[in-house]
């Protein structure tokens, strides 16, 4: 015991450092730059290959990875609707509605966590945690096996590209995975204009580019080659309108408090999203999400992790007045206050927001393989 | 169902030992000639009206299903003795069943459930069991819980019946309150009223030592046997069926799933090396047949006569078929006598405002208006 209280506190101790440099003075150069995106980083133990990724595709489009068959991953991250939902708060599991805005698909390979909070630390991690939840997948391991293994395109396709003799739930997760890190966006005007087109951005959007680095700041967390820093923050952003007048919102939100492990005391009274509370369990991480790339945003719509904005120039404005406040508004971060931006700028940094979008990515649900009679037994 | 309730896992194991010795004891049995158990009605079991009523309602709730779509008595229903009349019983949506639906009239007495057994211990575990198994409701509990806490007829109700507020745990007791209420009565057997039919297929019952598995008051020694009923194909033929019970065998640990083209029964309970145990199923009550057909645990029979005449040959073929089991030499007249017996078991039906719930149930939930202010 003496150990483990040891180790504690010494990972606390770094943990302490690592936030003093994250929130500390403000200085434009600790920043990442804002630069052109790259390739995604591809993990070593789940490389990509064109059959891989094609077997990822019919899977992330198949509702038979759902408990009762009617939902697939493109139900809530739809092609048409940005890879992501169209509503405030994504769909759900049938008999149920979801209690958060349902993100792209689009450069997710790039984050180091998933989930609004961080709590899926790869797509391999994130896929298994959305299909198998009572809100969203509601799926068993042992039934998504079975019914894979009765599919026999999935049989040759698991077998040629995993040497499954009967798919694993596993790999499935695997493939959507790969499939999803083709899912990427790097020649947006933006990108274009790094590399050396000046004429891809429009006037506005070069003006806009300087007020997201200089007077809005904006760079401080929406930074680097994904706009992101990937840390945690809140914005008092409020809370989700739906929770007042919907008895199955209500529902969902009670039991994520239960599900994700608060006090009893907190089960009572807690009336808004804890957000990275949830993960981390430290009362000042309540109403902390992970700041969302900025990329590909003019097709995802709403915004914000419950969706409570419906257009760039609302989030834009949010900001402009220092934004808002919530239940948990002490953890407010320091770094968001009244930017005095005027319309013009506010026009500017909206069309600057836009240019980091490029073409809509457009993909039709495949044709799925049906089901079969498995072949007679091996004696 | 893995991840919901790892230590069911380990508590089957330290039943099976339990079972394993319980074989033993009926072998013993078989070789007496005296009945060992009590004849007679049913006795009905004294419950808490209030709880009883409770799980009276959850029964008929579409809403503690995954997906809000199916209810207990979707599969169990009233009218048909509370099974549903099928060979096979459906399953969670996405999903086909492998078995036929059993009764419920009588359940609350028996020793373990399920046609293989599986579980022996009480009402509680097995409606947790039907409410989270992936191909039965498919149900988050922690989500059911919520569910409850938003309908207030339910907040009233749980708080009437002493359970204070809604919760899963209560819902698990609730249930089973409800389903001691469901005994057998009226039966031409019970009331002395049997035809002479009927009081002829008596004596065939007692000559043909039917009784030595089909003993007591609900004619069933809560044991399983292998009676060589024979594989229904459907299950195998349809995708839809066997992935279901590919599904349950992943989770209930059956060797070499994927080649199985059998039901291997009470095997998985308990999981003897070298088989015997496989095509063993509980032998099941014979009471309210007249409302339960098709009959067996796959449901590949239609009629009692077809029943009767299977065990005249003496069952099927199996190399782990009981030795009880051999034919019976039962002339057409004694085979149509003994239908009539059967018969005489079945009691009224149950189908009044006592065993179930008239009221419509809404399928969705208002919200809680103040909900700011309202502690969750």
């Amino acid at each position: 015991m003496t150990t483990f209280k040891t180790k504690t506190i010494t990972i606390g101790l770094a943990l302490g450092v690592a936030v003093v440099t994250l929130t500390g003075p403000v200085q434009a150069d600790v920043n990442a730059p804002l630069a052109a995106l790259g390739p995604p980083p591809i993990p070593l133990d789940n490389k990509q290959t064109p059959e891989k990724i094609e077997l990822g595709k019919l899977l992330f489009f198949d509702t038979r990875l759902s408990g009762d068959a009617s939902v697939a991953c493109s139900t809530c991250h739809e092609p048409k609707q940005g890879w992501g939902f169209s509503g405030d708060i994504s769909r759900g599991y049938p008999g149920t509605i979801h209690w958060r805005n349902s993100q792209t698909v689009v450069n997710s390979a790039y984050y180091g966590k998933l989930f609004w909070a961080g709590s899926a630390k790869s797509l391999e991690g994130q896929a298994p945690s959305a299909a198998r939840g009572g809100v969203a997948g509601n799926l068993e391991r042992d039934i998504g096996t079975a019914r894979l293994a009765f599919i026999p395109e999935y049989r040759k396709r698991f077998k040629d590209v995993f040497g499954d003799e009967w798919p694993k739930i596993k790999n499935a997760w695997r493939a959507i995975a790969a499939f999803e890190r083709t899912m990427v966006q790097t020649d947006t005007p933006f990108d274009k204009y790094m590399k050396g087109d000046k004429s891809a951005l429009s006037e506005e959007a070069v003006r806009g580019k300087g007020i997201f680095e200089g007077k809005a700041n904006c760079i401080e967390c929406h930074n680097g080659a994904l706009f992101s820093d990937q840390q945690y923050y809140n914005l008092g952003v409020p809370r989700a309108e739906t929770w007042l007048d919907n008895g199955l919102a209500q529902i969902t939100f009670r039991f994520e408090q239960y599900a994700k492990g608060v006090t009893q005391k907190m089960y009572r009274s807690i009336k808004d999203d804890a957000g990275f509370y949830y993960r981390t369990k430290q009362v000042d991480d309540k109403g902390k999400f992970r700041t969302p790339s900025l990329r590909y945003t003019l097709y995802t719509a709403p915004y914000m992790h419950n969706g409570t904005f419906f257009d760039l120039q609302e989030v834009v404005e949010f900001y402009n007045e220092g934004g808002g406040t919530n239940e948990f508004s002490a953890n407010k971060t320091d770094l968001i206050k009244p930017l005095n931006l005027s319309e013009d700028e506010i026009t500017d940094l909206v069309a600057f927001l836009e240019s980091l979008s490029g073409d809509e990515i457009k993909m039709s649900s495949p044709k799925l393989p049906p089901y079969a009679p498995l072949p007679n037994p091996v004696k | 169902m893995t991840r919901r309730f790892p230590e069911l896992v380990s508590l089957g194991g330290v039943l099976n030992i339990g079972m394993a010795m319980a074989i033993i004891v009926s072998f013993v049995f078989y070789s007496s000639d005296a009945p060992a158990h009590e004849s007679g009605p049913v006795k009905a079991i004294k419950v808490d009206a209030k709880k009883a009523a409770l799980g009276k309602r959850l029964f008929f709730d579409k809403r503690i299903s995954g997906d809000s779509s199916i209810s207990c008595a979707s599969c169990h229903i009233p009218e048909k003795g509370f099974s549903d009349g099928m060979a096979l019983s459906k399953a969670y949506p996405g999903s086909e069943g492998f078995r036929n639906t059993p009764t419920l009239i009588n359940t609350a007495h028996k020793a373990a459930w399920f046609h293989d057994g599986r579980l022996g211990t009480n009402l509680n575990d097995v409606t947790r069991e039907q409410l989270t198994e992936d191909y039965v409701m498919n149900m988050d509990m922690r989500i059911m819980q919520e569910r409850a806490k938003q309908d207030p007829v339910y907040v009233q109700m749980f708080k009437d019946a002493g359970y204070g507020e809604p919760s899963n745990g209560s819902i698990r007791k609730a249930i089973p309150e409800y389903l001691k209420t469901l005994t057998s009565r009226g039966a031409p057997f019970d009331k002395g009223t049997m035809s002479d039919a009927a009081k002829r297929g008596a004596k065939v019952f007692h000559e043909k030592r039917c009784g030595s598995c089909h003993a007591g008051t609900r004619f069933s020694d809560d044991k399983p046997h292998n009676t060589a009923v024979p594989n229904n194909p459907d299950i195998w033929s349809d995708p839809m069926r066997h992935h279901t019970y590919v599904a349950f065998g992943l989770f209930m640990g059956i060797e070499n799933i994927y080649n199985i083209r059998r039901d291997v029964g009470a095997h998985v309970r308990t999981h003897k090396v070298n088989g015997t145990d496989v095509g063993k199923f509980m032998t099941p009550t014979l009471r309210e047949l007249k409302y339960t057909a098709p009959y067996m645990h796959n449901g590949t029979m239609k009629t009692l006569a077809e029943v009767v005449a299977f065990y005249n040959k003496g069952g099927g073929s199996d190399v782990n078929k009981s030795r009880a089991m051999r034919p019976l030499g039962m002339s057409g007249e004694q085979q149509a006598d003994l239908v009539a017996y059967l018969e005489a078991l079945s009691g009224d039906p149950l189908t009044g405002a006592e065993h179930v719930w008239k009221d419509a149930i809404p399928a969705n939930y208002t919200a809680i208006s103040d909900w700011l202010k309202t502690p969750n």
